[in-house]
């Protein structure tokens, strides 16, 4: 890792501030939660480093604590982390001079919000570079991991009701759901993919239904709007084109 | 879950984690993103937490209960989400209405 100056590692504080200030409170829950399902500080600390996402280890979490099984658990951790393939893809425009060694650590720590930091500077800011976009993501990393193990410790001396923790996170994914709605399109997608999951549920008997459910209707929604794409492509070949710009 | 089996569940979540953030990075370093791709991923979030709390509301076990307890709290869930945008406001709405309506509809 080459030293910055004074200034450059000024503007990476700058930058990185509002995130530490934000995964505090976030990483004191998730130590604690982690905590409610047995994990000890070590465990903690490698899945705060390794997993390294807000959503990944309440998911975990919430898991856990409904007894699923090990490959429900990965699976649905990796359809979550999916969304980072997308990221990674808009960002890796800006990466196109870096080594593979460089490409493998950055994906590493990069995460929902400071890829939100380093997308907007790389917009904004000229003398931005990926030397200083992996300090943010190195510095968040810092912040996320000291907050959930200071949760894991605490746990320790806090007595929580863990239904009602559970609660807290089946009402996050509720908050995350909404903020998801769009459009009518998706609206429906996260109504076949309730319904689907409980019918799946209750046949199966494993929460592996809860994953056959998110692949179903993400592909229906998806599907659903190719369709209808087409069928308008069909009637008027003008409107398709307005669309997209 | 054993003390060891969380170590192997970390190893593994680190791999579903890693994998779809290092390979697209190398990947699309020299192609575009396949516009099916992007189009899919727009849809599996808001599956995944639509399957997430359905699970939660309606299946105790692997079966399926109706409780008003969770239907009543997750509905004013979703209000309050919708009208305020703030995840610690909702949590907290959350929290105040399930131990309410617990105490209402047992």
């Amino acid at each position: 890792m080459s030293l910055m100056s004074k200034t450059d590692f000024r503007k990476v504080w700058n930058s990185v501030l509002p995130l530490f200030v934000s995964y505090l409170p976030l990483g004191l829950a998730s130590g604690i939660l982690l905590q409610s399902v047995h994990f000890n500080v070590l465990q903690t600390f490698l899945i705060s480093v390794l997993v390294f996402s807000g959503g990944g280890q309440f998911l975990v979490v919430s898991l856990l604590a409904t007894q699923s099984s090990v490959s429900t658990i990965l699976m649905m951790v990796f359809f979550l982390e999916l969304r980072y393939a997308l990221l990674g893809a808009t960002l890796s425009h800006y990466l196109k001079q870096e080594s593979n060694r460089f490409l493998a650590i950055f994906s590493q720590s990069m995460n929902d919000e400071n890829y939100a930091v380093n997308h907007l500077k790389f917009l904004t800011d000229s003398s931005w570079d990926a030397q200083k976009a992996l300090w943010v993501n190195w510095l968040s990393m810092l912040a996320w991991v000291l907050a959930n193990v200071t949760g894991t410790i605490s746990a320790h001396f806090v007595k929580i009701d863990s239904s009602l923790v559970h609660f807290a996170l089946t009402a996050m994914f509720v908050y995350m759901l909404v903020m998801h709605v769009k459009n009518k399109k998706r609206l429906v997608a996260a109504l076949v993919s309730a319904i689907l999951a409980v019918c799946f549920m209750i046949t199966i008997k494993n929460t592996f239904g809860i994953v056959l459910a998110t692949l179903v209707a993400s592909y229906a929604g998806h599907s659903f709007e190719q369709w209808q794409h087409k069928r308008r492509e069909v009637a008027n070949p003008t409107v398709i084109v307005e669309e997209q710009v | 879950m054993s003390e060891l089996g969380i170590y192997g569940l970390i190893f593994g979540l680190f791999l579903a984690a890693y994998l779809p953030r290092v390979l697209p990075i190398f990947y699309f370093s020299k192609r575009q993103i396949p516009s099916w791709f992007h189009e899919w991923m727009k849809y599996v979030p808001i599956s995944l937490f639509a399957a997430l709390v359905a699970k939660d509301v309606f299946i105790k076990g692997t079966a399926f209960e109706w409780r008003w307890s969770h239907v009543l709290t997750v509905g004013i869930v979703f209000f309050i989400a919708y009208k305020s945008r703030s995840m610690v406001i909702s949590v907290i709405t959350g929290l105040i209405a399930i131990y309410l309506t617990t105490i209402f509809f047992g």
